[in-house]
């Protein structure tokens, strides 16, 4: 198990961000879905180590992230694209994706072809020395996705990594994401649902820091038959069992 | 099946004589043509941090970029030529300002746009806010130096700024880490100095008393002690995000 | 869409995305050709340094002959030196008598030739491939072809012509 979460919460004062989660994660592609404010944020950055939780237990790669040196070690195998991620103007792609390579102390005779190997796989092999100021926001977003797995993470973190992309870019996107689930554990983060659907072979729906659902994406389709919000059958499950969440 | 072939892209294996990655080939070209090279500095940090990571992130401070040298050097170099009395060229009075600014737009959420991601990397955020503010101040310091024995400054003043300096560098790093914002940090630590210097200015009729008058060491050595614990607990590894 | 002496001349100025494009257009026949002499892995090293060799000297290119040949030169240099780090390999390739070679430059030789023997037309290629190939007599060649002997002998004489242009082609 790479992710292990047992009973975890994280409140912000009186704001139950994550209201106790039990998640236990192996490798493939894991989707999250849920509204803005859900807490799907919050347990990505729990994930990401950015976050200790208020009270429970989370494990990561089989290691407590509390002690600083297990933490480091599960930092140089994680692979984490912030929801929002600024970006150096100066840089140029190549120059950010590797400033963070070294960042999560990549052996540096691997950084250049492990750069580029990045690079290609976002399909930014025509811009890699342009500036990123000279970048749209689409191309930016894949710049943080080649960030994320220029170290071939264990775990690798994406909240909301299709913002600002378009459709095309979204289906070579769905594409990288079922190319990566083989020996990694993917959480991948959004509030567009079909994203999810194709790519991932398991899917959560969080709502008010619970975990509301837990199954494969057919299953959430299987909720949502005779239920009349959603143009699509993944969004009538989604909206479904949100609908009972809330209720 | 053909797969359209999208601008960008490599076309698909489809066209390689068999057995031949071509897009692993490619990979390796552009690895060696794309790569970077180190400039000295970053060498000799990288093998004296022992942290390759770390050392692209002190040769990437902001505030030690070239442009920012420049200006620091061009400062200090203004004050090594002005004087308004015999033998008290004026940098005495910028260094702890200029250092203040400097260090404040070292390190921190209101300097770094990648923040959140970089607290997630492996190179701890503590030892880029150690490396990056102990360089921004030691080179601060230098060109300080250099500047003031330049003019021929009595020995006081020649040195006596260094004190200030420490305690409103720390002051302008503590406010820019707590307030999440370089420039209030920046701000803070300016503020702080002016109204220092007009109180000495007040109190002694010597402005330049807040640099050389030994009674006001001690505070403001506790000054910076205690910012420098503010900065501690604000980047405490595992903190409230 | 720039030609190859454009974008040899934009990769002498420093532009990675014309040796792209060169690659993209230039390293599927260039794979091809070295993979008659080499195994996969050997080619892909030999392209590889290929390409880093026209990114270095891309500068020193004049546009006269052309680039695709250019390329071969270079590609077949890196995999001479390839094979004389390794030795030769135990590819099958067709024998072609080869006095004073060492084994890497007649590996590649046979390569150039059969890739030239694939871009001759039909008939002076059979022609061609029966007589120097496999070492038949003209008889048995006529009778295999059947054709005259005749006919044997002048297409012989001019696929040789077309042999010695092809090959010159990438010198």
């Amino acid at each position: 198990m790479n992710v292990e979460m047992r009973d975890t919460r994280r409140s912000f004062g009186k704001n139950r961000a994550v209201a106790g989660v039990d998640l236990q994660l192996g490798t493939g592609v894991f989707g999250l879905l849920g509204p803005n404010g859900a807490g799907k944020t919050s347990l990505l950055r729990m994930l990401a180590t950015v976050l200790p939780p208020t009270s429970g237990e989370i494990r990561l790669l089989g290691r407590d992230p509390r002690g600083a040196a297990a933490r480091r070690e599960i930092r140089r195998r994680l692979g984490y694209l912030p929801q929002s991620l600024g970006y150096y103007p100066s840089f140029t792609v190549v120059e950010f994706i590797e400033y963070f390579a070294l960042l999560k102390e990549m052996p540096s005779s691997a950084v250049p072809g492990a750069v580029a190997a990045a690079v290609e796989r976002v399909d930014l092999g025509a811009k890699a020395r342009a500036k990123l100021r000279t970048l749209s926001g689409g191309m930016l977003r894949r710049v943080g996705i080649a960030q994320a797995i220029v170290n071939n993470p264990d775990l690798l973190l994406l909240d909301e990594p299709t913002a600002g992309l378009d459709p095309e870019q979204r289906v070579h996107f769905r594409r990288l994401l079922r190319s990566l689930g083989g020996n990694s554990t993917v959480v991948v983060s959004t509030h567009l649902v079909e994203d999810v659907g194709t790519a991932c072979s398991e899917v959560a729906l969080m709502s008010a820091g619970k975990v509301v659902f837990r199954g494969t994406p057919d299953e959430l389709t299987a909720r949502g038959a005779g239920h009349e919000v959603g143009d699509a059958p993944l969004e009538r499950g989604y909206s479904a069992v949100l609908a009972e969440a809330r209720s | 099946m053909t797969i359209p072939n999208v601008p960008g892209r490599l076309p698909p294996a489809l066209d390689s004589p068999d057995g031949v990655d071509l897009d692993r080939v490619w990979a390796g070209v552009a690895a060696q043509v794309w790569r970077r090279h180190p400039g000295w500095t970053e060498r000799t940090a990288a093998r004296l941090l022992r942290s390759p990571g770390l050392a692209r992130a002190l040769v990437t401070t902001p505030s030690l970029l070239m442009p920012w040298l420049i200006s620091t050097v061009v400062a200090f170099g203004v004050g090594a030529l002005v004087s308004i009395g015999p033998g008290q060229p004026l940098v005495w009075l910028i260094a702890p300002g200029v250092a203040a600014v400097g260090i404040a737009f070292a390190y921190g959420p209101g300097t770094d746009p990648a923040w959140e991601l970089s607290l997630s990397c492996a190179v701890p955020d503590r030892m880029v806010l150690f490396a990056r503010g102990a360089a921004v101040f030691a080179v601060n310091a230098a060109l300080g130096l250099l500047a003031s024995t330049v003019s021929g400054a009595a020995a006081a003043l020649t040195f006596g700024w260094l004190v200030p300096m420490t305690a409103v560098s720390a002051l302008a790093l503590a406010v820019s880490v707590t307030a999440r914002s370089a420039s209030v940090g920046a701000g803070a630590g300016v503020a702080a100095w002016t109204i220092t210097v007009l109180a000495s200015q007040t109190a002694s009729g010597q402005a330049t008393a807040a640099a050389t008058n030994m009674h006001v060491y001690l505070p403001y050595l506790a000054v910076a002690v205690c910012c420098a614990a503010v900065v501690g607990y604000a980047t405490r590894p595992q903190r409230e995000f | 869409m720039m030609d190859d002496d454009e974008l040899i001349a934009a990769v002498a100025a420093g532009d990675d995305t014309a040796l792209r494009e060169l690659f993209t257009r230039h390293a599927p026949w260039l794979a091809a050709r070295l993979r008659a002499a080499l195994p996969p892995s050997d080619v892909e090293d030999v392209l590889q340094e290929t390409f880093l060799a026209v990114w270095r000297g891309a500068g020193a290119y004049r546009p006269q002959g052309t680039p695709g040949a250019w390329m071969w030169v270079i590609a077949r240099n890196q995999a001479a030196l390839l094979l004389r780090r390794c030795g030769p390999v135990a590819e099958s390739l067709p024998e072609i008598p080869q006095a004073g070679l060492d084994p890497s430059e007649a590996a590649l030789a046979r390569a150039e030739i059969a890739a030239a023997l694939d871009g001759l037309p039909g008939l002076d290629g059979d022609v061609l491939r029966l007589m120097y190939v496999e070492d038949r007599p003209v008889a048995e060649v006529a009778a295999l072809l059947g054709v005259p002997a005749g006919t044997v002998k002048s297409r012989a004489h001019r696929a040789r012509r077309l042999l010695r242009l092809a090959l010159g082609e990438s010198r």
